[in-house]
């Protein structure tokens, strides 16, 4: 009777064991399976306008008025074509792109772009979207009283006719086209019944998910995978994939393991893995600045670090270069301020390169009249080892000037409860994306702060916050490129932060891919990235 | 028997609602809230978002209020929506529950069935070289910390030789059959299994020494009875009960989860979503699933209770 047993069991374990891998190898169809939600840049299951990340496969199934190009450097059309602002960017007419149909086959016109903004926009639904884009509802003529509940509609934003928008502010509006990247357009006809209070409860965006993207929704799986199929009427023209999934993973380890038995095509890597995997000919590997600035911020309500001659002191005794190399293999550079851009850097000789001198840190801290025998607590929310060995350098090379630092990783919700609060908190060691657009709000007053009406920081910066105010509503793009260098050569000179590095992401795919492309944009884009021409197979 | 049982369920209740409150109280004591979940450095929060979206979440209403509200549609059996992405808590939870009861009752199972007569094998054979064999691999699998135990079983089973899918619960690219459940099943059940095997086979082993010394056993030898007979209806028999208590300390892991093996194996179980709940102050989740684990843990302890009456014939519940 045992060894029955025994029999049985073992018929079912080869059975099992031969049938998923026959499975797996008779698929046969062109079927690329990714983990587009895991890293920095991934969010799973989110939904449009609750998007902080994951734009990479949001943009599969729904589309935004325009894009980034394929390395995050310019602004590109997507639904709309051409936006064209009046003399003083107080009013805006965007062109949308002709004959784009939704995946069920209706017209997507400029009603359907009003709807979303006012779906977006209402009080009821309470999306992320308004901070995400900087583009709040009150911006708009007639947006505070839709805010309000005065009014049925925003007035400022007009159809003019199927493919036309005006959009008219209060204020000159220079900048809006960044906001643009993150207006989704969602189908009125779909939606139009919604009611704005269950937008984020509705499982409409993980059961029809009517877009205009170039794959439409065919089925999801909550917390494993999202599959899609081609789109027949995408505007760029039908993709040549059969299907293309989205897995979930939970750990990038997983899904590392995941990509290497070949049970998916795509994933996001650390720096140590993508370093480990270069050489190998199975893959490929796609990497590209994050865009993210790594760096010590000062609470300047603590008058230990409201000291110049501190702040510069920390930037001194820190021997960046050498984290850089050792820590993180060359995969980092450093910067001269908070701007991750190279092209938001004023030249050289405007800046201080804070190159490593622990003398002269001692001095400026002598000087400063430093208190050696105090101990600041560095917040991080940080958990991947090279960060928590980089701030383990950090608080070695600060102890030797006579520095005492101890790091504390604590996870997010308890990190920014303090961080944003501006109080709890002496140090912090974060990554903030920044770029064109952000995070200037953090020296601007009232900018951020959530408590006292201050800067994140504490005191006001007059200088600083004057050229960013001026940056804001520069019309001519080069003056404002300039403006923001401006603010860059101030932030050095002043250490109003304790600025290091910006780091390179990586993501690895299998060398069987044809045509695909990966960029890690900040919060997954959206990027241009043609999935309509990818394709699996062209190595076998 | 019946008046015991009513009593014993009546009497959970006010347990429960204690339990609830003490975890509605933890979780408003633990800095920060799904708002602060989602503040970015990358947008630009005001004090109005900020309180636009904490009367979303219902955050701006006090303490007792929130959790009467909760109270009042959890017994109109409403567990409300998952704040981070709006899913409804009671279908998710026993979605994931399902999903976790396969994976760790797979591996109790299979612990079972090796570790209690891996046990009876070893003590039987006390300092053999079978015995010094396995108790040295149960202490491996016993220290074995789960997450280096389930990389070096990917590594090994589904990079090096591809037997096994790397993690998930389903392939994803055509509509799963049994078969591929199993094929998906195997690897994480058996890499989790290993520490149960190592536990049961020690306990077992030790209880049989324990009984091996006992004077029923020298009596039944000197009786001249068969030691087959003496093996299974004198030894076995009596060992087994402890590891059966043991066994029965397992059981609430069947609600529970595994955390580390389901983040390895990308296994959707509760373990990982509970982990996601607390990493998002997600307050109804954590709610529901504290619920539910109690509710879980209560009557198991129920059943445990009833179960010493089935077992030994000394105690009784009149």
């Amino acid at each position: 009777m045992q060894k029955r047993i025994g029999i049985f069991l073992l018929v079912v374990l080869v059975a099992s064991l031969s049938f998923g891998t026959l499975q797996a190898q008779d698929a046969g169809e062109n079927v690329l399976i990714g983990a587009f939600d895991v890293g920095p840049g991934g969010a799973p299951q989110v939904r449009p306008y609750m998007d902080t990340a994951g734009r990479t496969w949001l943009a599969k199934i729904w589309s935004t008025l325009v894009s980034w190009n394929e390395d995050s450097t310019a602004l590109t059309p997507q639904l709309a074509t051409e936006w064209t602002p009046n003399e003083d960017a107080t009013l805006w007419t965007i062109k949308l792109r002709e004959g784009v149909l939704w995946h069920d086959g209706e017209p997507m016109t400029a009603e359907d772009v009003k709807f979303s903004l006012e779906l977006a926009y209402h009080p009821d639904a309470a999306t992320t979207f308004p901070s995400f884009s900087q583009l709040t509802a009150d911006q708009f003529v007639g947006g505070a009283e839709y805010l309000a509940g005065e009014a049925d509609e925003i007035a400022g934003i007009r159809v003019v006719d199927d493919t036309t928008l005006e959009f008219e502010f209060v204020q000159p509006n220079p900048r809006l086209p960044f906001s643009l990247l993150f207006v989704w357009v969602l189908p009125e006809h779909a939606l139009a019944d919604l009611n704005p209070a269950d937008y984020q409860t509705t499982d409409w965006f993980h059961t029809v998910a009517i877009g205009t993207g170039p794959f439409m929704h065919d089925e999801f799986e909550a917390d494993q995978f999202w599959a899609l199929v081609p789109n027949p009427n995408y505007w760029n023209g039908k993709p040549l994939l059969d299907r293309l999934i989205n897995r979930y993973f939970r750990d990038a380890t997983a899904a590392v393991l995941a990509l290497e038995s070949g049970d998916i095509h795509f994933t996001y890597v650390t720096a140590d893995v993508a370093l480990r995997m270069q050489d190998n000919p199975n893959f490929v590997l796609y990497s590209g600045p994050s865009g993210v600035t790594n760096y010590l911020i000062f609470n300047y309500r603590n008058p230990a670090f409201a000291d110049v001659r501190v702040r510069q002191a920390f930037l001194y005794a820190i021997d960046r270069q050498a984290i850089a190399e050792a820590v993180y293999d060359g995969t980092v550079e450093l910067v001269p301020c908070i701007s991750a851009l190279p092209a938001l850097h004023p030249p050289a000789e405007e800046l201080n390169d804070y190159a490593y001198n622990p003398d002269l840190a001692r001095q400026l801290l002598e000087e400063a009249g430093w208190d050696s025998s105090q101990t600041y607590e560095v917040h991080t929310y940080y958990t991947d080892q090279q960060s928590l060995d980089a701030l383990a350098a950090m608080q070695q090379f600060l102890a030797e000037v006579g520095v005492n630092v101890q790091p504390v990783t604590v996870d997010v919700p308890t990190y920014n409860s303090y961080f944003y609060s501006g109080e709890g908190w002496d140090l912090s060691y974060r990554g903030v994306g920044a770029t064109l657009v952000y995070p200037y709000q953090f020296y601007m007053t009232g900018g951020y702060d959530v408590t006292s009406g201050d800067t994140l920081m504490g005191p006001a910066f007059p200088e600083l916050e004057a050229i960013l105010q001026e940056a804001q509503s520069e019309i001519d793009e080069e003056r404002f490129v300039e403006l923001l260098q401006d603010a860059c050569a101030y932030q050095n000179q002043n250490a109003l932060e304790g600025y290091m590095w910006t780091s390179i992401r990586f993501g690895v795919a299998s060398d069987d891919l044809e045509n695909f492309y990966w960029f890690p944009a900040q919060g997954g884009g959206p990027y241009e990235d043609h999935p309509e021409l990818w394709s699996v197979g062209g190595n076998d | 028997m019946f008046k015991y049982l009513l009593r014993r369920l009546i009497l959970s209740i006010p347990v429960l609602i204690a339990i609830t409150i003490i975890i509605f109280l933890l979780i408003e004591l633990a800095p920060g809230d799904i708002v602060d979940y989602y503040m970015s450095s990358e947008g630009q929060m005001t004090q109005e978002a900020v309180e636009q979206l904490r009367a979303r979440f219902g955050l701006d209403q006090p303490l007792p209020v929130r959790y009467l509200n909760w109270l009042g549609k959890v017994l109109q059996g409403d567990l409300g929506f998952r704040f981070v992405d709006g899913r409804p808590v009671g279908p998710l939870i026993l979605q994931r529950l399902n999903a976790t009861a396969l994976l760790i009752g797979s591996a109790l199972i299979i612990g079972i069935l090796i570790g209690v007569p891996l046990g009876v094998f070893t003590a039987l054979r006390q300092y053999s070289f079978w015995d010094f064999t396995f108790t040295g691999l149960s202490f491996l699998g016993i220290s074995m910390p789960a997450f280096i135990a389930g990389i070096f079983g990917l590594y090994i089973f589904a990079i090096q030789l591809r037997w096994f899918p790397s993690g998930g619960m389903r392939p994803v690219d055509r509509t799963p059959t049994f078969f591929d459940s199993l094929y998906y099943l195997i690897l994480p059940a058996s890499i989790l299994s290993l520490q149960y095997i190592a536990q049961y086979m020690r306990y077992t082993r030790f209880s049989m020494l324990e009984v091996l010394r006992s004077d029923y056993v020298t009596t039944a030898r000197a009786k001249g009875l068969p030691e087959r007979r003496i093996i299974w209806r004198h030894i076995v028999r009596n060992a087994i009960l402890p590891v059966v208590t043991v066994i029965g300390f397992s059981i609430p892991g069947l609600v529970v989860g595994a955390v580390f093996t389901e983040t390895i194996f990308s296994w959707p179980g509760m373990g990982t979503l509970y982990l996601d709940a607390v990493q998002g102050r997600d307050v109804p989740l954590l709610m529901g699933m504290n619920l539910v684990i109690a509710v879980a843990v209560l009557l198991a302890n129920l059943a445990t209770d009833l179960a010493y009456a089935v077992v030994d014939p000394r105690i009784r519940y009149d």
